[in-house]
Formats: structure tokens, sequence, C-alpha cells
């Protein structure tokens, strides 16, 4: 048989691995089963403040570099920002909250951590293909890792210490895997023993030649079980979620949804969506955080939605005995002031918030001067007895509707989605709202 | 595979279903729990009109009769309140009466008109424009007219019935609110009944502030939004 090879000069020989570090090497693997170890605790962490979320109450969530601690109860951290983003589930729409995705993490590091734990156990630390199989499984985490660091870095412009808890252990992961794999090569034969060397000739580690690796049975065998590791938790979780089918439309309706005195703000949707009615205060973070939820979901494509001003600032509204967000008042006297450009106020106020509440805690003239210059189309209206007045009766319109002091709210077709699903479960309650309705025809 | 190693293994298979089914049966639980006994602390509050210190249950009942009985409230019908029913419904004495309003002096305004006018000049109609706008959580707008003793008391009656009303003309011209009828109510008290006395010299006042007579503070409208939810 005609044997042709790619190397006819014969297969190179690959640099030989001096011995003293062949036999570093071998902690490589236990550096991977630490990493795994540690991976997986930050996922367990993150995972475990996912779930806590199912109960429909609000929670402290660990946000730290050591996994379980620095608990945050502001909800301003990054691990908020990265628990409440679209990116923290999957399938959000059939089930609430979705699957989160720390869970199948969890699976990913058990699963490497059993591999690992298996070679150890089995002798086989050098095994070509089995230190390569481990390579490639750790090219899941490493890979997640850099989309979801890509995210959080230049997405929620937010640091998730507990998430970047898994980059780093996945990171560690990839450079053990990388190491095991370099040491399972097979080392070189000694070479001969010069004279003055007392060096006890090299045993052969591992250097029982090694068949050749069973790549395709090995790589076969471990997806099986790194799909066996992820579907089994999933499972778990899709069986004992708790299902929220019967809290959906028990949350208050509007008595009076009428604008007879054309307050409501067009925030876009098909002229012939669902009519949706959002509660607003421009300057609340949760407001702008449920816009880009509302958006990523894409069911805004269905709905016709309009925005009555609640600013939570006492400076006009009486029902909040001080200002939750100074500047409110004069923002929302601007997003109404804008007519037809009331959508781009109110996305800037969204983009600005912080720095605006924060002119305005000082002086508070602030939002009105910031708002002037950014659209100067709304300066002489804002401050005006009629922008006063259309604001006040905003806040009128809630009182006639008898609305919980609370923001954002959306009211689907005039029922209120409950504040429970609008963060995590929002395309779930959602979907489900508007399947029993159908866009005006 | 020695004696240890076997339950790491399966440990190791097992830990994230066991964790998954504990935390969401937790979450289960701990949703049931508050479900059966919620926390009233967490529920929020309820959008409402504003109901000031100032509006004691005796205050609440003698604003109800009046505005019950002069038109303010749209169940009752009709507008405007003749002297002597104000008097008789709140059947106060004029200085009582006028007490009822002296925990506004930092909300209301006295519009003053000329002798024998029921014109707004431009200082009228910019304090009540300004006092109108601030409506903040008040429900109702008391607009009580008053003249000064000069002339007949018909004649008294009647120039406060049009002073009253070109004040709620001048608020429908200027603001086009369409709640006004259920919010602003008029009381014509002419000369008869709880006139003004010096101590409002310090209110808020369009005109020359430098005069303040009896006749200057009673020739007037007396406007301020009153926050008592009733």
């Amino acid at each position: 048989m005609l044997h042709t090879s790619v190397f006819p000069q014969g297969r190179p020989r690959l640099p030989r691995i001096p011995r003293k570090l062949a036999m570093k090497l071998r902690p490589a693997l236990i550096v991977f089963l630490l990493a795994a170890a540690a991976g997986f605790t930050f996922a367990a962490v993150s995972t475990a403040d996912f779930v806590q979320h199912l109960d429909r109450q609000t929670h402290s969530l660990s946000c730290s570099f050591v996994p379980g601690l620095g608990r945050d109860a502001s909800g301003s951290s990054g691990c908020h920002a990265a628990l409440m983003s679209p990116y923290s589930s999957v399938f959000r729409t059939w089930l609430w909250g979705g699957i989160p995705t720390t869970l199948a993490g969890m699976a990913v590091y058990a699963f490497l951590f059993w591999r690992a734990a298996r070679m150890a156990l089995d002798g086989k630390a050098t095994d070509k293909a089995a230190t390569t199989f481990l390579l490639a499984a750790t090219g899941m985490p490493v890979a997640a890792s850099i989309v979801y660091g890509s995210i959080s870095a230049f997405i929620l412009g937010e640091l998730c210490k507990t998430c970047a808890g898994m980059y780093a252990s996945s990171a560690v992961l990839a450079i053990a895997a990388i190491a095991l794999v370099w040491g399972a090569r097979k080392p070189s034969p000694p070479p001969p023993a010069e004279e003055g060397d007392d060096e006890a000739p090299p045993e052969n580690l591992d250097a029982a030649p090694a068949p050749t690796p069973a790549y395709g049975m090995t790589f076969a065998w471990g997806a099986a079980e790194a799909s066996a590791f992820v579907v089994a938790p999933v499972l778990a979780y899709l069986v004992l979620a708790p299902d929220f089918s019967d809290k959906l439309g028990q949350c208050g309706e509007l008595i009076k949804p009428a604008d007879p005195a054309h307050l409501f703000v067009p925030l876009g949707g098909p002229p012939n969506g669902v009519k949706a009615i959002e509660l607003i205060d421009p300057l609340c973070p949760s407001c702008a955080a449920f816009e880009d939820r509302l958006a990523f979901s894409g069911l805004d494509a269905r709905l016709s939605r309009s925005a009555v001003m609640f600013p939570l600032d006492n400076a006009c509204n009486w029902m909040v005995g001080s200002a939750v967000h100074p500047g409110a008042c004069a923002i929302s006297e601007a997003v109404l002031c804008a007519e037809g450009d009331g959508t781009k106020v109110l996305a800037w106020a969204f983009e600005h918030g912080e720095a605006i509440k924060t002119a305005s805690a000082a002086d508070p003239a602030a939002a009105a001067r910031m708002v002037g210059e950014a659209f100067p189309g709304v300066r002489g209206c804002v401050g005006s007895d009629k922008a006063r007045q259309r604001v006040n009766r905003s806040l009128r319109w809630a009182v006639q509707n008898q609305l919980p002091i609370v923001t954002p709210q959306l009211f689907v077709d005039g029922v209120r989605l409950c504040d429970e699903d609008t963060d995590l479960g929002l395309d779930w309650a959602l979907t489900k709202m508007l399947a029993g309705r159908k866009e005006a025809r | 595979m020695n004696k240890v190693a076997l339950p790491v293994l399966v440990g190791a298979f097992f830990v994230t279903p066991i964790l998954a089914m504990v935390w969401t049966s937790s979450a289960e639980a701990r949703l049931v729990e508050a479900e059966t006994s919620p926390d009233p602390s967490a529920q929020a509050a309820v959008a409402a009109a504003s109901d000031e210190s100032y509006c004691t249950p005796e205050l609440k009942k003698i604003l109800r009769r009046v505005l019950q009985s002069c038109g303010l409230d749209s169940s009752a019908g009709g507008r405007g309140c003749q002297p002597l029913e104000a008097k008789s419904v709140a059947a106060l004495s004029g200085g009582d009466f006028n007490a009822l309003f002296d925990p506004l002096s930092d909300r209301a305004g006295i519009v003053q008109f000329d002798l024998d006018s029921d014109a707004l000049d431009g200082s009228d109609q910019a304090l009540l424009e300004k006092l109108f706008a601030d409506q903040r959580g008040a429900s109702w707008f008391f607009v009580v007219a008053r003249s000064s003793p000069e002339g007949s008391s018909e004649h008294n009656r009647e120039l406060s019935q049009r002073r009253g009303n070109a004040v709620l003309t001048h608020l429908e011209t200027a603001f086009e609110n369409p709640e006004l009828d259920q919010q602003v109510g008029l009381l014509q008290l002419g000369e008869e009944f709880a006139q003004l006395s010096q101590n409002y010299c310090t209110w808020t006042r369009s005109g020359d502030p430098a005069s303040c007579t009896d006749a200057d503070l009673n020739r007037s409208a007396f406007v301020a939004w009153i926050d008592c939810r009733l």
C-alpha cells in the first residue's frame, strides 16, 4: 500500500519537554480542578441570586470577587444590571424569567471538574485525547466569558464582579488545559547521560507509548457527558420553576383611561397595535432599564404606546415626601412641551439621568437649564404655568386612576402589568397578556 | 476507583440539578408564604389628592357643607353661594369663617379690584395665574368675592358676583382646563358677611402694596387652593 505523508522527511520532532518542566506540568491538573471549582462557585452564587427572584420579591445580590460576600441591596451594582439584563437568561417567553445562563455555567464547570477528576483518578492526566478534549470543552466557558464580558463592557457598561469571577476562572481553566495538553506530549527519549551528570536517568513519565488517541470516541463520549451535565439541571429547573399564570391581570386596571386633556406622550408603535400606557418618571433608572428590556424583547412592536409623566420629585409631586429624582419635574415639563419630540427628550433624559439628578440636587434650576441646552425649542415652555399645569394634570390622572406611587407601570389594554413582572418576567408576562388581545383593526 | 473518588464523581454530576431543585423549591415556598401573610409595609402607597395637616375633621365637615351648598361639589349642581347661604350652611360668624382660611396663608392670594369694578388688570391676572398654576395636590379652588361697603347691599352683592365670575372666566381662558368646572367654586359675599380685616394686609395681594385699607382688602376676590381630601 502506498503510504503518503505530508512530511516526506518523516514527522518532525516536537520540541523536547525538559524533564523538570514535565514534572511541573502535573500541577496543571490541580490548578484546573481548583479553577473549575471556583468557576462553579461563582456561577452557583449568581444562579442562586437569579433563582431567589422566583418568589417575586426584591432581593439583595452578592456582588464580590469573593463568592457570596458583598451583598448589595441598592440595585445599582453591576451584578444587578447584569442579572436584570435580557442577557442573563434564555427562553424568556416560555418561562417566567427564562433559564438562567449561569445554571448552564454551573453545569459546565461541574462537568469540567468531573472530567478532570476522572482523568486524575484514571491516570489519564497525560492522555493526549483526554487532555485535548478537556481543552476543547474549556472552550465553552472561555467563549461564553468572552461574549458575556464583551456584553458587560460594551453594552451594559457595568462590571459584574461575580461574573468577572467566572471569566477569571475560565481563563485559568484555559491556561491549565493548554498546559495539560502540552504536558501530554509524548516525552522524548532521554538524552544520553553526559559525563558528570549525576542526575538519575529520567523515568519515562507516562511514557508508555501512548496508543493512538481515540479522539473520536473521547470527544463523542465527552460531548454526551457534557450534555447530560447540562440537561439534568435544566430539566430540574423547568419542572420545578413556579407557574405564575394565575398572577396575570391581577394587579389592577385603569379606572379612567381616557385622556381628555391630551397629556399622553406618544412613544411609538403601530397605530393598530394593542393600546399600552406607561407611567414613567423620566429620571428613573428603572424606567430606562424597563424601556431597554421592552425594546430588547421585541414585544414593543405589537404595542401602540403612550407615556404619562409621573415624576417622583416633590418639586411638583405632592405624593412624595422628598425628591426621589431631583429635576424630574422640569424634565417632565420638557417632555410635554416638546410635543412630537417628547420621545427624544425622554431618551435624552434616560441617557443623562444620573448627571441631571446630581446637578439638580445641588441646583434646582439645573434640570431646566440642561434640557434647554439640549432642546432649545422647549426653553420658553419649561417652567411656565401651562407646563406646570400639564405635569400636575398628569399626576392627577394617576390620582383619578388610583395608581400605586411607583414607576414604571405598564397598562396593556387598560390592564396593569404586575410590578413583579416588569423585569425578569417581562417577556413571559407580556407575551401572555398580548396572547389574549388582538391588535385594533 | 477508590471509595473516595466515587462520591466525588457522583456528587459533581448531581450537585447542579440538586441545587437547582433546592433553590426553586425554596423560592416557591417563600412565594406561598408571602401570599398567605403579605407584608403591609411592602405595599406601595396609592396616588391621592393632598390632605394637609390643617384639614382637621371639623374643618372638613364645614368645608363639605360649604362646598355642597355653594355649588363647588359637582354633585350638588349650581355654582356660587350667596352671603346668607354661606352663613347658614357654615353656621359661623364672619370671623370664624375667615379663620377657616388662615392656614392657607402661603397658598392664597387677594386679587384686589378698583372701586365698583370687576375688571382684572395685569397684576391681578398675573397673581391669579400664578396661584392657580400652583395646584399641587389640591382638589378645590375657592374664589371668595367681596365688595367694600360703599353703595347698596344689593349692588355690592351683584358686584361681588361679577368679580367672582371675572376670575372664573379668566381662569377658563388662561388654562383651558376641562376639569375646571369641577374644581373652582365661587362664594359671593358682597359686603354682608366675613369682611377681611387688616390682618390680611400681609398676605399676597395684587394692586398697590403700599395701600392696604379695609376697602382695598374687600374690593377683592380671595383665591386659594384647598389641600383637603373630602
